[in-house]
């Protein structure tokens, strides 16, 4: 493990060398007049087509730790893990519904960011910022754990993880970070998407040729079930119980199902996924991708099988122990060790590459919710749009160094647990944004409360689950049992808390007869295509730089 | 102009409904799939049938899709960008 293969390692660098050219060069892509206004740099102009729409949301929900953790996971625990597979089918018939209205009302009105639609929808900062707020926390240890999934390619390369030196060590990971956030500075989200066709691109070739290959030198797909079988079915000498099972047990059935509907209902709340769509040119080019997406769920599921071919190759097994028993070097390893050493070039730049992409759209969408609901919304009302963009570009580098600084600074952990709270934190934010969509009837202070409400009990539920075998740990899981009964998602279960609290509020305060906020948005808005008569004139007005004119 | 979406019959709409809670029932009820038998190859039924349902799902999307685009006759396929454009050029 300790050995760099030169002609591995000099594939992954040309390969980096070439996305970095396009990245630095996408800058010119359909190049537009002004690249200094938030719709330019923040979200490529609102015009992509179909075509590219679906490589700049596959590359960006489909991210390098996904492919490095959701093999883990299937390594270590089994049929569990394939709750991924669950989700991605399930989200893209949710968004289908849903996904049309928020882009069409975000075109009308030059929306940016998921919390600028909720402050436009209620007249509510406070509402606004608690989503923006959210977002940002969640969207942080996302990017970070993208490091990790580099981190964990370049471990099994032979490239630092075995360095004493602190500074050698991290060194890869830290040229390779500043060159991204140097062109997602120059080029914002057109990077990214350009970057995205060579992603995607890498990653489909990786998975064909590694389900051709790899069962085939293994002793073919029953003997990796077989194999894959009888190492769950061994007890973990930690737990005393099985490490998993091939197939979801009946007690895990619920656990699997609510893992699966509550990450597809979070999936689109993250602010990456949000600024994928608002970059659509047409509210037809959503649906349409909602339809062709699921061929990267396909992708996924056959990756999420690559933890058991590990599981049926000894050596990976045994590398995985050697490493410290981190299964996230399952996925590597195997590549490793299957593939002659110029594939697995290919192999390892497919989850390097596919660790940039999500890392800029995500710096990228999380330094807009800085800019339009923090920056402007307290701190610089009237900021014209040149300014923004120069403060998103900003944040978007401060984003990518905090990054690097958990990972660097906080052990691996701390982001794990973190992200884990993320997509509990993120779902919360459901209310304010899909329901929004439809209806008005829930006060805009009540949302807050349940938010609110909500955050805390995720929070607070997430940190008493303790790692199995560990009394007294915290963060062991995403599930906690509800009433002292069947496991559930957390994020699911503080989703009812905030939707309860949501609407008994919504009745106190109708009660009371507390204030509605003013709501800038029309029925038309929501299904306008592209845009409806006023649109024209709240663009002309934006573009004199009105903060007003955006809502 | 009338909205793409709100010119569609409440048969339209129907359809589209139950197309989806369909495909999205398919994955959400586990225990129909949480078993071994029958294989197809080596594959367990819990294995096959989840990668079969992502084509399987795609498909009833992209068919949900078609009935809710709006009809090739009734609108022009330019319809709207005209002023879009404008929205567009004016706000650059």
């Amino acid at each position: 493990m300790t050995h760099v293969n030169a002609v591995t390692l000099t594939i992954v660098i040309i390969l980096f060398l070439l996305v970095t050219v396009i990245g630095f060069a996408a800058a010119r892509w359909r190049r537009a007049e002004d690249l200094l206004h938030l719709n330019e740099w923040g979200l490529g102009g609102r015009r992509f087509g179909s075509f590219v729409t679906w490589f700049l949301l596959g590359g960006d929900l489909y991210t390098a730790y996904t492919f490095i953790a959701v093999p883990a996971l299937v390594f270590a625990s089994g049929a569990i893990g394939f709750f991924a597979l669950s989700y991605t089918v399930m989200v893209f018939p949710i968004v289908f519904v849903f996904a049309p209205r928020l882009w069409s009302v975000a075109k009308v009105h030059n929306y940016v960011t998921p919390a600028d639609f909720v402050r436009g929808r209620y007249g509510s900062r406070g509402l606004s910022l608690a989503v923006a707020v959210t977002g940002i926390l969640a969207t942080m240890p996302y990017i970070a754990l993208q490091l990790v999934g580099i981190e964990a390619v370049l471990t099994v390369m032979g490239l630092g993880g075995s360095s004493s030196n602190e500074f050698v060590k991290d060194l890869p990971l830290l040229i390779a970070f500043v060159i991204l956030a140097a062109y997602t500075f120059v080029s914002g989200l057109r990077a990214p998407a350009l970057i995205a066709f060579v992603k995607d691109t890498l990653i489909y070739v990786m998975v064909i040729v590694a389900i051709a290959y790899i069962p085939a030198r293994l002793g073919g797909w029953s003997h990796i079930f077989a194999a894959a079988g009888a190492h769950l079915a061994k007890v973990n000498p930690v737990t005393g119980k099985p490490f998993g099972s091939l197939i979801a047990t009946p007690a895990s059935e619920w656990a699997y199902a609510t893992l699966a509907l509550g990450s597809a209902l979070a999936l689109f709340m993250y602010p990456h996924a949000v600024t994928g769509v608002y970059a659509a040119r047409r509210r037809g080019v959503i649906r349409r991708n909602m339809a062709v997406l699921p061929a990267y769920s396909l992708v996924l599921g056959l990756i999420a099988l690559l933890g058991y071919m590990a599981l049926a190759s000894p050596g990976v097994v045994a590398g995985v122990v050697a490493g410290g028993k981190n299964a996230q070097l399952s996925v590597p390893l195997l590549f490793q060790q299957m593939f002659p050493s110029w594939f697995a070039g290919i192999a390892f730049s497919a989850v390097v590459i596919g660790a940039l992409v999500p890392a800029a759209i995500m710096s990228i969408a999380a330094a807009n919710l800085f800019t339009r609901n923090i920056w402007v919304d307290f701190i610089k009302p009237g900021a014209s749009q040149a300014e923004q963009t120069r403060v998103s570009q900003t944040v978007s580098l401060i984003v990518k160094a905090g990054a690097l600084v958990f990972v660097f600074v906080l052990p691996k952990t701390f982001s794990i647990n973190f992200q884990l709270l993320g997509g509990i934190w993120i779902l919360q934010t459901f209310p304010a944004i899909v329901i929004g969509l439809y209806t008005r009837w829930f006060h805009r202070w009540a949302l807050i409360l349940g938010w609110a409400a909500a955050m805390a009990y995720g929070t607070i539920r997430a940190y008493q689950v303790p790692v199995a075998g560990q009394p007294n740990s915290h963060f062991g899981g995403s599930t906690a049992p509800v009433f002292g009964h069947t496991a559930v998602y957390i994020a699911l279960s503080a989703l009812i808390l905030n939707l309860l609290v949501a609407a008994v509020f919504t009745l106190v305060f109708r009660a009371l007869r507390a204030p509605d906020g003013a709501d800038e948005t029309a029925p038309a808005h929501y299904t306008a295509d592209p845009a409806p008569a006023p649109a024209p004139a709240v663009a002309a007005v934006a573009a004199a730089g009105d903060p007003e004119a955006r809502g | 102009m009338s909205p793409p979406d709100s010119a569609k019959g409440p048969a339209t709409w129907t359809a589209v409904t139950i197309l989806l809670l369909a495909a999205i029932a398919a994955s959400l009820w586990v225990p129909i799939y949480a078993r071994t038998t029958p294989k197809l190859g080596a594959f367990p039924f819990f294995y096959w049938y989840q990668l079969i349902l992502v084509p399987a799902v795609a498909i009833v999307s992209w068919i949900a899709y078609l009935l809710l685009r709006p009809r090739p006759g009734g609108q022009p396929p330019g319809d709207g960008s005209g002023q879009a454009r404008a929205g567009e050029e004016a706000r650059r």
